[in-house]
This record gives C-alpha cells, structure tokens and sequence, in this order.
C-alpha cells in the first residue's frame, strides 16, 4: 500500500482544483474496533487486592465481587484465545476456584491483583489450547487466516489506548513484527503457527519477537 | 546481557510463547529466584493491555452458581495441585506453582514448603538472584536439544552453584530415566572426582547416582530406586576420585536443587 507521502502531493492538486465535487475525507475507512469493556474494573487494583484478602480469609462475597468485576472481561480473553465459548467458560469456572484456592498467596507487594488473577486465566487457556490444538502446526499454513488475522491484529492495536505507551510503542514496530507479537499474545499462536501465518522461516520469527520484545521493552521504560 | 537471557526467557514465558521444555525452565527459575519472578511480573504488567481489548462477554448465569459450588474446599487449602485439578486440560499436568499459580506471588504455602525443605541452607535460597546469562542460554540450548530428541522431561531440577546460579540441570524422562545435563564447568583438583547424588528417603539418607570426573552430560543411575519425585533432592559433592569412601557425601555441597514437576 503507498505511503501517506506519496499520496500527499496527489491530494493537494486534486483540492486545488476548481472544486468539483468536494473530496471526501481522506479518512481511511475504519472497522470500529471492539467495545473495550471499561479497562479498569469498578473498584480498581487496590479494590481487587482487598477482596483477594478477603477471599484468603474465606468470604466466599469477596469472591462473587471479584467475579462480577472480572469475569466477563476474562471471558472474553478466553474466548479469543481458545475459539470456543464452552471451553472458555470452563477456564474462567477452573480461574476463579483456583484464585479462591490460591487467594492466601496473593502479596500486593510483588505485583498487581488484576495482573495476577489474568496470569491465571491465561495460563490455564494456554494450557487448554495446547493440550487440544498443540502440536507442530508449521504446516498448518492457512490463507484465509492470514487474510483474516492482519486486520484483527490492527484493530486490537487500535483498541488500544490511544494515550498508552503500549499502543505508541506497539505501533512503532515494523506491521508484521507487531501482528506477530499481538497475535501471540491475544490468540495464544506459538512461533510455529506464527511461521505458518506469517509465510516466514521460523528462525525468522524466533528472532523478530526476540527484537521486538526487546524493543518494547526499551520503548516501554 | 546476562539481564537480556534472563528477560528474553521472562518475555516469551509471560507472552506465552515458551514450549514445554522452556517453559519447564522457566518456571523452575520462577520459583527458586525472585529477580525472575520480578521479570515476568514487568512483563506481564507491560502486556496486560492487550487482554483489555477482548471484548467482554456476559459468562452463562449458571456460571457462577458452579463455581459457588465448587468452593467447597477452605480457601487456601493444601497446595492445590490437586484440589485444583482441571477437568477440562486433559494434557495440563500440574505446573510447577500447582495447576497454574500465577508464579509472581507464589502461594504462601508453597512458599513456607519450600522454606521448610531447605531449612538449614538458608544459603541456596537466595534473596536476589541473577542467573548467568551463560548459564540460560546453555539451558535453553539443552531444551532445544532435548525437543529435538522429541521427547521432554516431566521433572526438572535446576543444581544452583550457588544462590541464582544454575549450574546444572537434572531432567527426568517419563520413563524414569534420568539425566544430568551440566550448564557449567567446574574445576576439578586433581585426585577427586565429582559424585552426583539424591535424596529421595530422609532415613535412607543421599545415594549415590553418578560419579564424574569433569562435568559432562551423563545419566544418572538410578536403578533400583524409587522413580524421582516432585521435590527430590539432588546435589554434586566434591569427593576423592574413585567416589566417596564412606557411601556418604564427605565433600562440600558443590551445588544442589530439588526437583520441580515439568509443564
């Protein structure tokens, strides 16, 4: 796709002209991204910590508050990374027993609640997506995906934060480099399927997430 | 770059990008050293944003009635490996932390069983500890190695030389076999040798499963022993060539870890 610059100077003569019809907007035509669900929950990190407290003491309603403050947004992770609702209310059942479980080892002094309770999530769905899909899918090269995942991978960006640095740093990566960390991230693709995705050698994708991670982290310090 | 093997590994852990054999690294790193930890935490702190972007969906409203009854078990209970046990992650056995436990704030529990069986070495268990970027790298070498052989280890023991300092990995086989993979040299003065052991019965006491002269990859003997479970000791002593005279390790404690369950 051309580059703004070289449309630049088009557009300038078209608009000088003597005003046929006016030019429309050269605003790009834009998928509106997903509803972001409010991106902090209602009583915030220290609210979620002090409910994970009462859950260690066993106050099953700190639980249920938990739940009505996360469980549709990590539905919703879930769904997007394994595919399949049944599957990904499973994960969010197995999620919230294991922070009920799991609630005495909470310690607000070495991270975030909602960055805990998502490493749960996450890492379950994960294991669930491996133990049901996993295994080489280099091979699993699929054009429709490819057409279909660029777009996705955008519009995940956009949903984004437009006043965050992970968005200004995810968007100063080359496009693929960055669809390559996003889909990794959001829809759980291994080096592999990203290879596959991508129509890239897998050394070449090892070693574009390796700098891109690099790079994120230096943007983002 | 010792920071950037460290953080490349904690990167691809909290993104998810990690195979098996990695990931088994990994979350032995996270459990025995908390700058790791730390690590994993930036990162997933870094990338949370992006699990905001999923649109969220209202769960079944049978859902929560599930989970009610699930709570059955007092909270904090047992080491929730077990009580824990997904029903749904047929190829998920438990990790390192329990099924999933969200390795940054290690469960207390886990935390004080830990303390408890290291009670007395305060030494190995670091506060801070940075593992060498030599040491990482080999290590995610030798898990390339082991994947490529196509078949991955369902324990892991990380040997720490000393607090943060992998020095060698034990991996043991789903069939039972063991090895010692080393991650560094170690200098050997002439006239002894270096004796692998574990500790798998406190009143049996350590036996002997390898004797080395110079660290190399070998396979551990443990024939005739109980098959090497979660929390097993192994260790590398210094001894006279020839191993040690007495049956027991005489020799200082050259590095030693105890074994962690594989993703």
């Amino acid at each position: 796709m051309a580059g703004p610059a070289c449309m630049l100077p088009m557009r300038r003569l078209q608009t000088r002209a003597p005003e046929p019809t006016p030019e429309p907007a050269p605003e790009p035509i834009i998928v509106p991204p997903p509803v972001l669900s409010s991106s902090l929950p209602p009583k915030g990190d220290q609210g979620l910590a002090s409910a994970l407290g009462r859950c260690a003491k066993g106050d099953a309603a700190a639980l249920r508050e938990l739940y009505e403050a996360m469980a549709p947004r990590m539905l919703g992770v879930a769904i997007r990374l394994l595919r399949r609702r049944d599957l990904a209310e499973e994960v969010v059942h197995d999620t919230f027993l294991a922070i009920w479980q799991k609630a005495p080892g909470f310690d607000p002094a070495r991270g975030g609640a909602e960055t805990w309770m998502f490493a749960i999530l996450r890492h379950r769905a994960l294991n669930v997506l491996r133990g049901e899909a996993r295994s080489d899918l280099v091979d699993d090269f699929e054009p429709l995906a490819l057409v279909a995942d660029e777009p996705d991978a955008e519009a995940i960006v956009t949903a984004l934060s437009e006043a965050g640095a992970l968005r200004r740093c995810l968007e100063r990566l080359d496009p693929v480099r960055r669809h390559a960390i996003v889909l990794a991230y959001t829809h759980g693709l291994s080096h592999g399927e990203l290879a596959g995705r991508l129509g890239q050698p897998l050394g070449t994708v090892k070693s574009w997430i390796r700098r891109s991670l690099i790079a994120l982290r230096e943007c983002l310090a | 770059m010792t920071d950037d093997a460290q953080d490349r590994l904690a990167a691809e852990y909290a993104m998810g990008l990690l195979d098996a054999d990695e990931a088994a690294l990994a979350e032995a790193l996270l459990a025995d050293d908390p700058v790791f930890a730390g690590l994993v935490e930036d990162w997933r702190a870094r990338l949370l944003e992006l699990d905001a972007t999923a649109p969220a969906e209202a769960p079944d409203p049978h859902l929560w009635s599930r989970i009610e009854a699930g709570l059955a078990q007092p909270a904090g209970a047992g080491d929730g490996a077990s009580a824990a046990r997904t029903p749904i992650a047929p190829a998920s056995p438990p990790a390192v932390l329990g099924p999933d436990a969200p390795d940054i704030t290690a469960p207390i529990d886990l935390a004080e069983r830990r303390r408890a069986r290291q009670q007395g070495v305060g030494l190995w268990r670091a506060a801070a500890v940075t593992a060498t970027a030599a040491a990482v790298v080999l290590a995610v070498a030798l898990a390339t190695v082991i994947r490529t052989l196509d078949r991955a280890p369902v324990l892991v023991t990380v040997l720490l030389a000393e607090p943060g300092r992998p020095a060698a990995v034990v991996n043991t086989f789903p069939d039972g076999r063991t090895e010692l993979v080393p991650l560094t040299t170690v200098d050997v003065p002439a006239g002894k040798a270096l004796q692998v052991w574990t500790l798998y019965d406190r009143e049996r006491g350590p036996v002997s499963v390898g004797l080395i002269d110079v660290m190399r990859s070998i396979e551990l003997g443990l024939e005739g022993l109980p098959r090497p479970a979660e929390d097993q000791l192994f260790e590398i002593t210094l001894e006279p060539a020839g191993g040690s005279p007495t049956g027991r390790p005489t020799g200082p404690i050259l590095m030693k870890g105890t074994a962690d369950r594989a993703l």
